[in-house]
């Protein structure tokens, strides 16, 4: 259960400004590596500073969505939740410009169906691309690459709260106790929408799912007309708690607050920032396979050190 | 392996010797003048339970040791002295494996062994005590599900026995009495049914022993940072179970109930609900 979770005690920060911290430090490591790596031509300049990260960051979170809607078959909400989830924990300690997100965003689905139960063969996971056959099997193999990578970067923490559940619970909740509301049904259909865009923030790494939902009940509530305050106080017994009830309302607002403020980056910003990572890429291209001592170690890898990437992010265009 | 002056009887006579040097580890020999051979002392010989022969050997060291170690963590006042005695402990195990002061060792024992021959006379009455109890436990719980199991057995003995009772009843009725069969047939089918219904009660009424031997003694509380979530058994009456899915008979088949899934939603939505 959620209270005694690996998300509770490990994944779940109090402000937002600590996760900033944690970026700007991600890219700050990377960027001293590069500076150091001794190579030629090398300025501070051709790396990406954290705002432009996040909105490199922004772009192919939405893809990463985009990529699970379009799924066949139908991938249920909780797996494209942990996706997003697994996505969003990994570039908290890692730089976009030294994993590149294309891969780990797949790596992310695809570890994803795992956890969850939700049963995709790694063909058919790949068949979801828009690619060639070959294509189809070089990005399984890069995905392949990188799931222990993946793994390891969540500290092993796999199991991931998702706000669904929640909302059911609380719609049922609602229908038994609260006959204040005659319809909660109807709330159910902008509540949900609450928590997709809630998805695309850091609202996962702040709050509890529990929190999270409820904000979507209260929230959807609100903007039918409907008063609702009645079912904290009386239904959750928080009459005579004033404190614990003030503090639910003050999460409440930040959390909104986080969802009003999410814009999605405007396409020539996305261009500029993916030509960069594209040249950081190009000139600092880690070869996973050497790096970790995967399978045979006297395999001489003979790929050329300018890891030049055989399918690109248009192939995803077509998604 | 006989004495002889070959050069070949001296080299293998030299190589045995080389080869019960390396195990002398573990197997102690003496040169036994009657067969002119080196024999092992078969005293030491143990079956060996693990892999490496040298954990084989700490372990029997072990046991020997803590049969006159055996004090425990409240014999002692604080931690720091429990601690410390345990290491006292672990030295010796460890000199005595490796062949390292093993006199001193052996003569530290012996001075540990005398001063405290009560406390460890104490705490090996008490182990056994121990022990004890936890066998007569466990005695029991085997007597008690070998006593159910009879239990149904007969119970079901007993039913057979109604059943036949009842067909043979009703062969000899059609035989003897005057009424149309149609009716005693009827007849014979209401009372097979309350029969059925009877034995259906009984079943019931079988009471849940369950005696724990080990195991948790207090109820556990774990925190949900959240309001309380009714119990599973209680949702029903409280009108959850009214706006959740109903479960199908292939469902029910399974296992599953419809309080399940709605435990499991009310437990997700209330649970870290509460800033901490």
């Amino acid at each position: 259960m959620y209270h005694n979770s690996s998300q509770k005690k490990y994944w779940t920060y109090d402000k937002e400004e600590d996760l900033d911290k944690l970026r700007l430090e991600a890219n700050r490591k990377f960027c001293s590596k590069g500076l150091s790596s001794g190579k030629p031509g090398i300025n501070e300049s051709m790396f990406l500073n954290q705002q432009e990260e996040k909105v490199l960051f922004r772009h192919y979170e939405k893809r990463l969505l985009d990529f699970c809607t379009m799924f066949k078959p139908v991938m249920p909400k909780s797996v494209v939740g942990t996706a997003c989830m697994y996505f969003r924990r990994f570039y908290l300690n890692n730089s976009l410009m030294e994993y590149h997100p294309r891969t780990i965003m797949l790596t992310c689905a695809y570890l994803s169906c795992k956890v969850d139960e939700f049963n995709v063969s790694s063909t058919q996971f790949v068949g979801n691309l828009q690619e060639s056959q070959a294509g189809q099997e070089r990005a399984l193999e890069q995905i392949l690459e990188y799931e222990l990578l993946l793994i390891q970067q969540l500290n092993f923490h796999l199991v991931v709260h998702n706000p669904y559940r929640p909302l059911e619970g609380f719609l049922i909740d609602l229908k038994t106790r609260y006959p204040l509301l005659e319809n909660p049904e109807m709330l159910r259909k902008s509540a949900e929408d609450f928590l997709n865009r809630a998805a695309m923030t850091d609202a996962g790494l702040l709050f509890s799912p529990s929190q999270i939902a409820l904000t979507a009940v209260l929230n959807s509530a609100a903007r039918a007309g409907l008063k609702m305050e009645a079912y904290l106080t009386e239904c959750m017994g928080l009459k005579e708690d004033k404190e614990t009830l003030s503090k639910m309302y003050e999460s409440m607002r930040r959390m909104t607050g986080l969802i009003k403020a999410y814009e999605l980056p405007k396409a020539e910003e996305v261009n500029t920032c993916k030509q960069k990572l594209e040249r950081i890429h190009a000139e600092f291209a880690t070869n996973l396979k050497r790096k970790h001592g995967y399978e045979d170690d006297d395999h001489v890898v003979k790929r050329q050190m300018v890891a030049e990437e055989e399918w690109t992010d248009e192939d995803l265009d077509a998604l | 392996m006989k004495l002889s002056l070959s050069r070949d009887a001296h080299r293998q006579a030299h190589l045995r010797y080389r080869l019960f040097q390396q195990i002398s580890h573990f197997i102690t020999v003496y040169f036994d003048p009657r067969s002119a051979d080196l024999l092992p002392i078969k005293s030491n010989f143990r079956v060996q339970l693990f892999e490496d022969p040298a954990i084989d050997k700490e372990v029997e060291i072990r046991k020997k040791v803590l049969k006159i170690y055996n004090k425990r963590e409240l014999d002692f006042s604080t931690l720091k002295e429990y601690n410390d005695y345990l290491e006292q402990v672990e030295d010796i195990v460890f000199n005595l494996t490796n062949n390292v002061d093993v006199e001193r060792t052996k003569q530290i024992m012996e001075q540990y062994q005398r001063d405290n021959k009560d406390v460890i006379q104490r705490n090996k009455a008490k182990l056994t005590r121990e022990q004890e109890e936890l066998e007569e436990l466990l005695l029991q719980e085997q007597q008690n599900s070998e006593q159910r199991r009879l239990e149904t057995l007969q119970e079901e003995q007993r039913q057979l026995q109604a059943k036949r009772k009842n067909k043979q009843a009703l062969l000899d009725e059609l035989e003897s009495s005057k009424l149309p069969a149609a009716v005693l047939l009827a007849q014979h089918k209401d009372r097979a049914a309350q029969l059925e219904t009877q034995i259906e009660k009984q079943k019931q009424n079988v009471k849940p022993a369950n005696i724990f031997s080990t195991g948790i003694m207090m109820p556990l509380f774990i925190d949900t940072y959240g309001p309380p979530v009714p119990e599973l058994d209680q949702l029903g009456r409280l009108g959850y179970l009214n706006h959740v899915r109903t479960a199908s008979p292939q469902d029910h088949a399974g296992g599953y109930t419809s309080g399940l899934a709605c435990h499991r939603a009310l437990q997700d939505a209330f649970s870290g609900l509460f800033p901490s």
